[in-house]
């Protein structure tokens, strides 16, 4: 009898790493922040517009409203950075330092007309309507949405300088205002 | 009768002790295994915010409300061919931004652990190059840097977003 020598392999083996994905591992950052929405409005240029005299010195219409050609104020790379805004106007109506009421016949009082334009279609005006006293002196308007961010020259003119009742003016100085804003469509006269 | 049985019984005796030799036999168990090369983040999401990005004084972008905001994430590759790559996607808003607005920041990410770092801009597609991490536990720093937007324009209003990816790869090498 032969005794044959045993053998027993047992063979306990993982794959190796043929087998094995090279899975990728991702970590993310996530970066965020904003931007608020703003108006800026370009300092008026100029500033102050002087019309000089306003009544006509001599013939038929001497102590009444002269013709005052329009004048033109640019408020340079005003902007706003979000869609929808509007430009809004209101003017005020000259008015002579003379507060007292005027005799009849005379006004003290200078009406025009403000119109804003290069922002949306058309333009956003007011035009004042004072009594003879200087009462009621302001008016308001505002134009029609801009529908996207924009940056650009607004154009204010001052036009159509009348009298009320194209009555005689009363001597003195004469002041007035016109407060241009820009701001959101929502909120155009928030201002006023 | 008494010798009879003598006899008989010295042949049982002798059989008793064989002459076979005892040879060992073995049997041998081999045991074997393997650990993937691995990489997994331990901390995989952070959130950087910048807060108001355009600059008051004049509606452009305040670039150091970006460049230098750092967030760490954490994490680890076991293998020493791990490398690590980032991917940058640059803030964006969904307005639309008009000739002389810009509504995208461009940033450069980097992603630093130990000595090791990798990074990406946002201004072309695609990751950066990859660095070799190797074996690795711990913090990677992300940090932002050189931002810049388009044309230096203003900036549409609204809420801006982006993220950086960074990559862990364990970059097994296969046997032939």
């Amino acid at each position: 009898m032969k005794c044959k020598p045993g053998l027993a392999l047992i063979v306990l083996a993982a794959f190796p790493a043929t087998a094995i994905a090279q899975t990728t591992e991702t970590g993310t950052v996530a970066v965020e922040g904003q931007v608020r929405p703003v108006c800026v409005l370009g300092d008026p240029n100029p500033a102050l517009v002087n019309l000089g005299q306003l009544s006509a010195n001599s013939g038929p219409r001497t102590g009444r409203i002269a013709v005052i050609a329009p004048r033109t104020v640019t408020l340079p790379a005003s902007y706003c950075n979000f869609a929808g805004s509007v430009v809004s106007v209101t003017a005020t109506a000259l008015t002579s330092n003379d507060t007292s009421a005027p005799q009849p016949g005379f006004a003290r009082a200078v009406n025009y007309t403000a119109s804003a334009s290069n922002w949306a279609s058309g333009t956003s005006t007011a035009t004042t309507a004072a009594l003879r006293d200087g009462t009621v002196p302001t008016a308001s308007g505002f134009g029609a949405t801009q529908p996207l961010p924009k940056i650009a020259d607004i154009t204010l003119t001052l036009s159509s300088f009348t009298a009320p009742g194209d009555l005689i003016l009363v001597a003195g100085n004469y002041s007035g205002t016109v407060v241009v804003t820009l701001g959101p469509a929502a909120f155009p006269n928030e201002d006023n | 009768m008494m010798r009879k049985l003598m006899i008989l019984a010295a042949p049982i005796a002798f059989l008793a002790s064989p002459a076979l030799a005892q040879t060992a036999v073995t049997g041998t168990v081999d045991i074997n295994g393997s650990v993937a090369g691995r990489c997994m983040f331990t901390i995989p999401n952070k959130t950087i915010s910048l807060g108001e990005l355009s600059l008051a004084s004049n509606g452009k972008l305040d670039a150091s409300k970006v460049n230098g905001r750092s967030e760490t994430l954490e994490g680890w590759c076991n293998n020493t061919a791990a490398s690590m790559t980032v991917t940058t996607t640059q803030l964006t808003t969904a307005t639309a931004a008009p000739t002389g607005f810009d509504n995208r920041v461009d940033y450069t990410a980097t992603a630093v652990t130990g000595s090791v770092n990798a990074n990406d801009t946002s201004l072309t597609a695609g990751a950066g190059s990859a660095s070799t991490v190797g074996l690795f536990s711990g913090n990677i720093v992300v940090t932002l840097s050189s931002a810049s937007s388009p044309n230096n324009g203003l900036m549409v209003a609204g809420a801006y977003s982006g993220n950086v990816v960074v990559t862990l790869t364990p970059t097994v090498a296969l046997p032939d």
